[in-house]
């Protein structure tokens, strides 16, 4: 391996490390504990939604379906059914691939603005539907959903409070940016890339553009589920509460705020917001209100995102770079 | 259960929806904008009546016109927010900003107004009308009659002004509106500020009959996405006759089925209609008409 590639890994590697140590860097209170398991799951969370409204250019409204039905499924199969976590983990992802498998062939052959509203819809009637269904809890949710428990034979994976909490929304955080970058290294990711930015070029290579955008769509709605499941143990409880309009504005914003497709880009929109939540409350309304407004400018008054403001030279080369590879897949 | 009281209800709510939904048909149709804040916009348009009746203690009627003027300057200031999208035609980043928007006008609403559920007091919601078994109230004949006149006022203005002419242009072509001449910013202005005027005074008439609170937007909108796509995208008249159809349907649904998921009822009308005519989902050749 060459140092040129070495570099940028051990330099990852540096990165992740002291991501690990950051709330002890921080004083280690229960309340900077608590913001970062937060931040880290709600950044998992946006990374469902990122590759959808990045890669695939679709601004998909239904991930805060996905998200809710991963903490459903998490609190239904540990609470009411006395399952392992592990076994609620694998019903969250299932749980997601459905409704995603659905969603997506009713939205196949919708673009823009019909997409997202068929998306949005959806997501109100999963509220809907959660909240009269007594099977999900109906309008009071599902209380008393135990520890977080992933022991596997010896070895004691648990974690109640929420410095214990860290190690395990950490890993997620890690595991879904590592998965992000690798999808955007595979073929599926430079396929979506190349049917949201030049679809007929994309139809005159033998891509089928409605497979690709199927098959995104089902990559991504685990990502959202998997931060749902490891929310429901968080919280210890779910409701309908899981489906406001707030999530999708977090997602979008966190996504969109620091630059469509930078990697880092969601996980620090979401650390930026969650922080004003957390250390700078204006209570809830106030916190909507700056949510909405943050959301409002960052479009109209810089819409490619923060990383805009300040042109870089790496900037340029992470678009040149992205240029060159759709068109070596153009060529290969 | 009498199903003649049943239809006059569906008539009634078919009314409201078409009301609800005619200011976004125009933005639709003639700015091909997606406005996720419309259901925000009506909550605001209710409890912009509610709180003008109580801080100033006029009387209803009152109410109604300063929530209009309250509606036309929130699609004024939006239009202002949006003008440099709107003209760049980035419909992606305005359909975030517009979600953004009603974020904005939920949490500025939740501070003003508080988080209680509260009752904007119609004198109309109370005198009701008997023909036999069935009965309404006053409140509701005002509702529909509205409707009707907004609808044929809206196409009268469409086909028969200056204004009406370069809404439709702007529609057509806005690049080749300016090139004629036309100022498009303002036909924009105008646009705007109909669909926030339009929104609070459907808001006025229909929020007498339920409780208003700041969350209520969210759920609203649904119906309204029905109703423009059923009635195909930006036309007039297509969203009246949709809003009417919906309207028998949920009030025959909820009476005959399941109050419950008179929602998933109507996704379900809206996945059907879309796999049965996709075609309809394109931007529509049918506006102001």
């Amino acid at each position: 391996m060459s140092a040129r590639r070495l570099l940028p890994l051990a330099g990852a590697i540096g990165l992740a490390v002291l991501g690990f140590f950051l709330p002890r860097l921080l004083g280690g209170s229960t309340m900077v504990y608590d913001t970062l398991v937060v931040i880290a799951i709600f950044s998992a969370m946006s990374y469902g939604l990122d590759i959808v409204l990045s890669d695939l250019g679709e601004i998909s409204l239904a991930h805060t379906a996905f998200f809710a039905t991963g903490a459903y499924a998490a609190a239904i199969l540990t609470a009411r059914y006395g399952q392992s976590a592990w076994v609620a983990m694998a019903g969250a992802i299932l749980a997601s691939l459905a409704l995603a498998l659905v969603l997506g062939l009713i939205t196949l052959r919708t673009r823009e603005f019909a997409f997202s509203l068929v998306t949005y819809a959806a997501a109100i009637v999963c509220m809907n539907v959660a909240s009269n269904w007594d099977f999900l809890g109906g309008s009071d949710g599902i209380v008393g959903v135990p520890p977080l428990d992933l022991s596997v034979g010896p070895i004691a994976l648990t974690a109640g409070q929420s410095f214990e909490f860290w190690p395990y929304a950490y890993a997620l955080l890690l595991l879904t940016i590592y998965f992000v970058y690798r999808f955007r290294r595979s073929s599926l990711g430079q396929a979506a890339l190349m049917v949201h930015m030049n679809p007929r070029l994309a139809t005159m290579c033998g891509l089928d553009g409605n497979r690709v955008r199927l098959q995104v769509f089902l990559v991504s709605a685990p990502i959202s589920a998997l931060a749902g499941w490891l929310y429901a143990f968080q919280r210890s409880y779910v409701g309908t509460d899981l489906f406001d309009t707030y999530f999708l504005v977090l997602m979008l914003t966190s996504v969109i705020i620091a630059g469509r497709g930078l990697l880092l880009g969601p996980l620090a929109g979401t650390a930026l917001l969650m922080s004003q939540k957390s250390f700078a409350s204006l209570g809830a309304y106030g916190d909507k209100l700056v949510l909405g407004a943050i959301l409002v400018a960052a479009l109209c008054y810089s819409p490619r995102g923060l990383a805009a403001l300040w042109p870089r030279r790496r900037l340029k080369v992470v678009e040149a770079s992205a240029q060159a590879s759709s068109v070596r897949s153009q060529h290969g | 259960m009498n199903l003649l009281q049943q239809v006059v209800n569906g008539i009634i709510i078919g009314h409201a929806y078409a009301l609800v939904a005619v200011g976004w048909t125009m933005l639709l149709g003639a700015a091909r904008l997606v406005n996720f804040g419309h259901g925000q916009m009506y909550m605001v348009g209710a409890f912009a009546a509610w709180w003008f009746m109580r801080m100033t203690g006029l009387p209803y009627p009152v109410a109604v016109v300063a929530a209009i003027l309250v509606g036309a300057l929130i699609g004024a200031v939006m239009q202002r927010l949006l003008m440099r999208l709107t003209l760049s035609r980035d419909l992606v980043s305005l359909m975030i900003v517009t979600l953004g928007f009603g974020q904005m006008l939920e949490g500025a609403a939740g501070l003003t107004f508080g988080p209680r559920p509260q009752t904007l007091a119609s004198p109309f919601q109370s005198m009701t009308l008997h023909f036999g078994a069935i009965w309404f109230t006053v409140q509701d004949v005002i509702l529909v009659v509205a409707a009707i006149v907004v609808f044929l006022a809206l196409r009268l203005l469409l086909n028969a002004t200056k204004f009406g002419t370069a809404v439709r242009m702007v529609a057509e072509d806005p690049a080749l509106t300016r090139l004629a001449g036309i100022d498009i910013a303002r036909v924009y202005m105008g646009i705007f500020a109909f669909e926030g005027a339009a929104v609070a005074f459907a808001a006025t008439l229909v929020a007498p009959r339920t409780p208003i609170l700041t969350s209520m937007g969210f759920d609203q909108v649904v119906t309204t996405f029905v109703v423009v796509v059923l009635g195909g995208i930006g036309s007039v008249a297509g969203s009246y006759v949709a809003g009417l159809s919906l309207g028998l349907f949920t009030a025959l649904f909820g009476a005959l089925v399941s109050p419950a998921y008179t929602t998933a009822a109507v996704f379900a009308l809206l996945i059907a209609v879309m796999a049965l005519r996709p075609g309809q989902l394109a931007a529509s050749a049918n506006f102001a008409r």
